[in-house]
């Protein structure tokens, strides 16, 4: 059994530590930098650890910006994450919202298909590994892909 | 003529020696420190925000059972702020607050305070609220997910996963010596093995808990892991990276040691430790989790009182 003053303790201890963990969930949250360190790309087919940061560091692969995000090329600091144009359109709509921010519909080639962002993907990364010669290829899904819970 | 001495017991009146259960719950508090402080060195502030949330909330909630239920208040006894400090030590250190909230939840309710309280408990509270937030809101104790954003002087993967998703080859760039000096990614507290023994030894030297469970467990660890290594290196990982690694020496020096849900007698004890690390290694290796401690730890509870019905032989005899 314990005193009432132990209980006292232990319920100003409780409350020291919810403001300290108040204060630094408010005040110190891990903020996402501006350019990504790694990327977590969940799917159906198995969540993808993309390793950013050593994709595009001098002393990675050294990747330019432009070879990915090919999109906002004249603008520097016009990089759009993949997702962001490369998704499939809203039923009923030849195009997504985000194409159509920037591209008329009447101006859009009739012969021009939207890439999801699967087909993207696989194209991007696979597209690069083959004519590298390194990393997994298209056929190797679990080098990249992980089904572990 | 039966001439064994054991177990005399003198008339009273008895001397208490002084020693109690708050004394044994914060001698573990102390004991899991040095983890925690580790853990805080490698994540920083975000992690001191998970440990600091997950005590008080365990020590609120206690609180609140004790109110409504019209027992007497418990949580000077140490044993919420253990079991808070427990599960902040196997989260990781990004995880959103209102799960160390669910969290805490389920462990201090579900999983003590409906049984009837301390030492009534038959699963491990934190096993018992780690695996029901694994199955309910698992991308949220994803390592690799949650730790996107950190930059660290080692290999950034989640080793375990690493090892279960693209085999032994993946783990390379891992060095065994670096990860148990605490140089990987993982829960707050359970990344640095080296903390964790010390912790662990210091609790089995002062009696407060049996070296049989936790020596077992590792035991059964690095043999089940030793023979699958042997079948197959090229799918399965070296025993010695199956035990730096994951919750291993959390989960046998604090979570399997639980003393309201394990055995009490020696050849149970060993039985009880080596089943959960077999059981962890084959979840590990053939199952769809990275990790399994924390199921092989409810599944040992679960054979728990089954185990205690082996009994030393009952002294004296019938006339």
């Amino acid at each position: 059994m314990t005193t009432k003053k132990q209980l006292k303790l232990a319920v100003l201890v409780a409350i020291h530590l919810l403001l300290i963990g108040i204060v630094c969930y408010a005040a110190f949250p891990v903020k996402a930098p501006d350019e990504p360190i790694r990327i977590m790309l969940e799917n159906k087919g198995g969540k993808v650890l993309f390793d950013h940061q050593t994709h595009t560091a001098a002393d990675g692969y050294g990747i330019s910006c432009d070879d990915c995000h090919h999109h906002g090329e004249e603008d520097e600091d016009d990089k759009r994450a993949c997702r962001y144009c490369h998704q499939e359109p809203p039923e009923g709509q030849a195009y997504s919202e985000n194409c159509l921010e920037c591209h008329d519909e009447e101006d859009i080639d009739e012969d021009f298909e939207e890439i999801g962002i699967k087909k993207a993907f696989h194209q991007q990364c696979a597209g690069c590994h083959e004519e590298f010669e390194a990393g997994p290829l298209t056929n190797d899904c679990s080098k990249c892909h992980v089904l572990l819970n | 003529m039966f001439k064994q001495k054991k177990f005399i017991v003198s008339h009273a009146p008895f001397w208490h020696i002084g020693s109690g259960i708050p004394e044994r719950n914060y001698n573990m508090i102390i004991a899991a420190l040095p983890a925690v402080l580790m853990g805080f060195t490698v994540f920083g502030i975000p992690a001191v925000g998970v440990i600091a949330l997950s005590v008080a909330f365990a020590v609120l909630w206690e609180l609140a059972v004790n109110y409504v239920s019209k027992r007497p208040y418990t949580v000077a006894d140490g044993h919420a702020i253990y079991i808070g400090l427990i599960f902040g030590m196997v989260m990781p250190a990004t995880v959103p607050w209102w799960l160390i909230l669910v969290g805490t939840f389920l462990a201090i309710v579900i999983g003590k305070e409906i049984f009837g309280g301390i030492g009534s408990n038959p699963f491990n509270a934190v096993a018992l609220a780690y695996a029901i937030l694994l199955v309910s809101w698992g991308i949220h104790l994803d390592f690799n997910a949650k730790l996107a954003n950190y930059t660290f002087d080692f290999p950034a993967a989640y080793p375990i996963a690493a090892l279960q998703a693209f085999g032994p080859s993946a783990t390379e760039p891992f060095s065994l010596l670096g990860m148990f000096m605490g140089q990987q990614v993982g829960g707050i507290g359970s990344v640095c093995g080296i903390a964790i023994v010390l912790g662990g030894v210091y609790l089995i030297l002062r009696g407060f808990i049996r070296w049989e469970i936790s020596v077992s467990f590792v035991v059964g660890v690095f043999v089940t892991a030793f023979l699958f290594n042997v079948y197959n290196p090229a799918v399965y990982g070296a025993p010695l990276f199956h035990l730096v690694t994951g919750y291993t020496l959390i989960g046998a020096f604090f979570l399997a040691t639980d003393d309201g849900s394990s055995p009490v007698n020696f050849i149970p004890m060993l039985i009880y430790g080596a089943l959960g690390g077999v059981l962890t290694v084959l979840i590990r290796n053939i199952g769809s989790y990275v990790d399994g401690v924390f199921f092989a730890i409810l599944l040992i509870n679960v054979v728990n009182p089954v185990l205690d019905k082996i009994r030393p032989k009952a002294l004296g005899k019938v006339a």
